[in-house]
């Protein structure tokens, strides 16, 4: 039996605007889009504003007319990894493998630490509080016997709460919950379970096995298993990653391709930015475009491997000229990075304008360390319209 | 009209010319065999456009014709058939009827009017403006040429130069170069002239058909500036050539590389094998630890938890060096140097061309091997 901790920051974003700003405290605030603008979301929101029946993910516009009185701001997101970042280090110091699952939530393996640390529940409690210490951050945690119930766990006593289920206990535990709680059911998957009359839990648990994969397929055997206090009991603390994507929404709706073409542009730098950071190489390249009238498509290509801007640009562009033929206004459009692989190190013999970029990124790299993002931009020569 | 030919020597015309029809293709004609029957002289095409094959035999036949002949069902047809005379007989309606002692076979044809022209070359000694070359090869040699040098090719359309073999003709004599940017091959044939020197390149799609069409006999080689024409015995074989400037693989070639190792070539073949094993799938790295009279080759695996390093005698004169490589190009170029019994590398430093070369010398020929490394993270 494993024992896995699962720590989430409580109202993280927030809490980080209240560290900036500690007038904040006590006040409803929600970070996200701007309500004026009328378009995107929450991101987080405080407690405070949760009374008013915001929660995150919340169209921007109705959690304005729920709560026109509360603090919107637009936020502050590099604060906001290098708060995660510091959280992460006091973790790493007491636990022998972590898992970093979003940028407000970390997994750890403690199995067999229980004559080390004692009490688990006093343990989670003494991190809790060095976090708060060290940080002012407030976050509560889970324990469980595995990274499903660990998660849900965390979920129950927030915020500053502490839940550990006993070994055992997890069907217990799980039996009264409504289905939504377990992690990846969206509304989706909700409708189709309390279609078919599933509506706690325990309903799940109840049902026999194979009569749920023939409803919902390889999804219904895992919702199975996760009903019945089963779920992934080994973390991946080393970088899996399977790809890298970044989005832009428009504020208004925009038909100029030459903006379109621009915001590509910022977005295929972020990307391989994040690429090149993490010492991978990308060879599948995808766009996501959205119109107004919210029909999506998603187009990707191969290449040879890469972490170069232009050839990434330049991919983009092929991808976005070739299928962007509507004459509709786009809403978001967005690139995708996947089939990522370690850098090579394998070295060229003709290619020196490959050896000079490589230089180049380097330079760029080391420099955007230093002084941030925004320090620097790599440019890129537009390739000729009808390229 | 009617005509006919002996099974076998058929199958064996059929199955040369058969890896000129594309396997797929946006224009179907070209799944086709073009027949030209003349003065009792039965010749048959294929081309995928960007090469071309023909050859001919004598059959009993009386009038003259041309016809297009689905290429895959005939040659199946042919190849299945025991020893026998088939006898053709075309129909005006679209049909051939190919008769043997107790079986009919009916197949269509097609007008030969869609058929792409194939390229011809000038008869030699006609008054053409252009200037065509001409070289004679033993087939043997320039097939041993073409193994040796077409694994280097390069696979990825970035390049379209190095997607192909250079045959380079200078004073020194007939050079075969194939690289895709990590490794290099460079082989000089001493005794095969032309009268002015040239580039050309062979896609490499024409080098794995050439391989398969080539004998012992002595091949007669044509060249313009946009075809290249092969003819071994009776098959005639042209192919367009790449128009691209092949990138300058002389300045590439390190000078400067002083640090001699000679190792013989079995031993260390077989381990780099083994190392094979060991690296990781995506780099393939393998470490050379070279000192005065050791090599250690090693490789690891992480994610797969494994290691292995092996010890092999060799004579090295330079300082130690750590240097890492792709073990699967390593076996490739060493895999194609497997006739000699030492080879010697030359290195300058971890990160710069390593040369690898035959300890001996022939009087003929010149073969020369460049292999980037990888680096290593240490």
């Amino acid at each position: 039996m494993r024992t896995i901790f699962h720590l989430d920051l409580d109202a993280f974003f927030v809490s980080v605007e209240r560290i900036i700003d500690p007038t904040l405290e006590g006040k409803p605030v929600i970070v996200g889009a701007d309500p004026k603008q009328g378009r995107g979301v929450i991101s987080a929101c405080s407690y405070e504003a949760r009374r008013y029946g915001l929660h995150s993910a919340m169209p921007i516009k109705m959690a304005y007319r729920l709560c026109p009185n509360g603090i919107y701001l637009h936020g502050h997101y590099q604060e906001y990894c290098r708060y995660s970042e510091a959280v992460k280090n006091i973790l790493c110091r007491y636990a022998p493998v972590i898992e970093q699952a979003s940028i407000d939530e970390f997994y750890m393996d403690f199995t067999g630490c229980e004559k080390l640390y004692g009490s688990f529940f006093m343990y989670a409690s003494f991190l809790q509080k060095t976090i708060w210490k060290e940080l002012s951050l407030p976050s509560s945690v889970g324990i469980g016997s595995n990274k499903t119930i660990a998660k849900i766990a965390s979920d129950c006593m927030k915020p500053k709460g502490i839940t550990y289920v006993i070994p055992g206990m997890e069907e217990e535990f799980l039996r009264r919950m409504p289905v939504e709680t377990i992690p990846g059911v969206g509304k989706v998957t909700l409708r189709d379970l309390n279609a078919k009359g599933f509506y706690k839990i325990g309903d799940i648990a109840k049902a026999p096995l194979q009569y749920f994969s023939s409803c919902f397929g390889q999804c219904g055997t895992d919702l199975w298993e996760k009903a019945h206090g089963r779920g992934i009991e080994f973390l991946s603390p080393g970088h899996d990653r399977k790809s890298i994507s970044k989005e832009h929404t428009y504020g208004q709706d925009v038909i100029d391709r030459k903006i379109i073409e621009q915001t590509l542009f910022n977005l295929v730098s972020k990307v391989c930015q994040g690429l090149r950071d993490e010492g991978l190489q990308t060879s599948t390249i995808g766009i996501k475009l959205r119109y107004t009238d919210f029909i999506t498509l998603t187009r990707a290509k191969t290449i040879r491997p890469t972490s170069d801007d232009k050839e990434v640009y330049e991919t983009v562009l092929q991808l976005f000229r070739k299928n962007h033929t509507r004459r509709v206004a786009v809403r978001l459009i967005g690139v995708h990075l996947s089939k990522l692989e370690e850098f090579s190190e394998q070295e060229f013999i003709f290619e020196d304008e490959k050896i000079r970029r490589k230089k180049m990124f380097q330079a760029v790299d080391s420099l955007r360390a230093k002084y941030g993002y925004a320090s620097i931009n790599v440019g890129v020569a537009q390739p000729s319209k009808n390229a | 009209m009617e005509f006919k030919v002996n099974s076998k020597s058929l199958e064996k015309l059929l199955t040369k010319i058969i890896p000129a029809v594309p396997s797929r293709t946006p224009m179907p004609i070209l799944e086709n065999f073009l027949f030209e029957l003349k003065d009792g002289l039965l010749t048959i095409y294929a081309t995928d456009l960007e090469i071309a094959l023909k050859s001919s035999l004598n059959v009993v036949a009386e009038e003259n014709m041309k016809l297009v002949v689905p290429a895959r069902l005939l040659y199946d047809i042919v190849r299945s058939l025991q020893e026998t005379t088939i006898l053709f007989q075309i129909t005006p309606g679209g049909k051939i009827n190919l008769k043997t002692d107790n079986g009919v076979y009916t197949i269509s044809y097609l007008l030969p009017e869609e058929f792409p022209d194939i390229p011809t070359f000038p008869e030699p000694g006609s008054t053409s403006t252009e200037n065509i070359g001409e070289v004679i090869i033993s087939g043997n040699e320039l097939k041993r040429a073409i193994d040796q040098t077409s694994f280097a090719m390069s696979k990825e359309d970035m390049r379209p130069a190095m997607m192909g073999t250079l045959m380079e003709f200078t004073e020194e004599g007939l050079r075969f170069v194939s690289t895709d940017g990590h490794r290099l091959v460079n082989l000089l044939k001493k005794e095969i002239h032309l009268t002015y020197n040239e580039q050309y390149i062979v896609p490499e799609r024409a080098i794995s058909v050439l391989v398969k069409i080539l004998e012992e006999k002595d091949v007669k080689i044509l060249l313009s500036k946009t075809y290249i024409s092969y003819k071994v015995g009776d098959i005639e074989f042209i192919t367009r050539l790449i128009a691209q400037k092949y990138p300058d693989y002389k300045s590439v070639i390190p000078l400067e590389n002083e640090n001699k190792l000679k190792i013989r070539t079995a031993e260390l073949l077989s381990a780099v094998k083994r190392m094979l094993l060991f690296s990781p799938t995506n780099s393939r790295k393998v470490k050379f630890s070279i000192t005065a009279n050791n090599v250690e080759i090693s490789a690891e695996d992480i994610d797969q938890g494994a290691f292995a390093k092996e010890n092999i005698y060799c004579e090295y004169s330079g300082e130690s060096i750590d240097i890492g490589f792709n073990s699967a190009y390593v076996n490739d170029v060493i895999s194609h140097l497997q006739t000699e019994e030492e080879i010697y590398f030359k290195l300058h430093s971890p990160t710069k061309a390593v040369i690898i070369e035959p300890v001996k010398k022939k009087d003929n020929e010149d073969i020369m091997m460049l292999l980037m490394p990888v680096r290593l993270n240490n």
